[in-house]
């Protein structure tokens, strides 16, 4: 009787266990790579985006990433990475704020950023039109 | 006497009225104004461009593994302003930790330890009031392997009727082994506008 009761109790818990909430651990949004502001469309094309693995003497590696603009009209852009590890949280880089560029017309520009640590495994690149 | 009171407060009221309201700056999101002497958005863009080439460049990383220990030496203001400059170093520093790459130590300086907690902490050796387990050993403060120096000026020129002020921040990260300076860079930051802008 007691091991048909404890057996019983058991089984109810695995089951109540199984129905339990699991925590939310993916994004309820797949995040782009490439986010670029409609305002700052008219003065530009990405024309190239890289990302590349550069070894370091410790056995550890930094992502890196590389991007071109065709520009189209004088503008001013304003771009930043964000960087996650590979959960997806963000990895803090020196600084919050926006890097600036003046383009000019028919130039092809290049820019390029280090992540902050080797843990980076993913980045968001956004470009937008400075206010 | 009485109108001339009320006028008078009424102007100050009309005028404090007009007053651009106080209100927080979002550094993640400031694309307000520039001014001529150098702000924190130079500083951020100067430790940004320094990190990120000192950390593409592999020169802090330590081949036989662990974190190098870097102390700060000394960074020159030649410009017209009162810089401190721990307000590029502390960027770099905090970055340069959080990478994984380096520490800090704040037990040598130039002009003295910059915690210098760190020697009287050793003052309470063979105190009989302080219990002797915890008191720091002898041997136990690492040396520094890198050395961080640098430089930051300033030129002022006239372009027609605008000025042009040119800030160069100049840094070098010496291998204090050999001597040899493992890593070097420069930011320029030049800022044009208007003659009545002061620059210093």
């Amino acid at each position: 009787m007691k091991v048909s009761l404890i057996s019983l109790f058991l089984i109810l818990a695995l089951v109540v266990g199984g129905c339990a909430t699991k925590p939310e651990t993916n994004a309820s949004v797949e995040r782009q790579e490439l986010k670029v502001d409609p305002e700052i469309l008219y003065a530009l094309t990405v024309s190239e985006l890289f990302e590349d693995r550069l070894p370091q003497a410790d056995g550890s590696s930094l992502l890196q990433v590389q991007f071109a603009v065709d520009v189209h009209s004088n503008a001013d852009l304003a771009w930043k990475v964000t960087w996650f590890d590979d959960t997806g949280m963000t990895v803090k880089g020196v600084g919050e704020g926006y890097r600036k560029a003046t383009l000019i017309t028919g130039q092809t520009r290049y820019f390029r950023a280090t992540a902050p640590h080797s843990r980076v495994a993913s980045y968001q690149l956004h470009l937008r039109e400075p206010q | 006497m009485l109108k001339k009171a009320i006028a008078l407060s009424a102007g100050v009221l009309m005028l404090s009225g007009c007053a651009t309201p106080t209100r927080y700056v979002d550094p993640a999101a400031d694309d307000g104004p520039v001014a001529m002497t150098m702000d924190y958005r130079d500083f951020e863009k100067a430790a940004t461009e320094a990190v990120e080439d000192m950390l593409a460049s592999g020169a802090v990383v330590n081949p036989n593994g662990g974190r190098y220990i870097m102390v700060v030496s000394r960074i020159t203001n030649d410009t017209m302003q009162r810089i401190d400059t721990d307000q590029l170093t502390k960027k770099i520093r905090v970055s340069l930790l959080r990478s994984g790459k380096v520490v800090t130590t704040t037990a040598v300086g130039l002009n003295g330890a910059e915690d210098e907690m760190t020697m009287r902490a050793r003052e309470l050796r063979n105190s009989e009031e302080f219990d002797q387990s915890g008191v720091q050993k002898k041997g136990t403060l690492q040396a520094p392997d890198l050395s961080l120096s640098g430089k930051i000026l300033q030129r002022n020129h006239k372009v027609g009727s605008e000025q042009q002020v040119e800030y160069y921040i100049q840094l070098s990260l010496t291998d204090l082994a050999s001597g040899l300076a493992f890593w070097e860079g420069e930011t320029p930051i030049v800022k044009r506008g208007s003659n009545s802008s002061v620059s210093w």
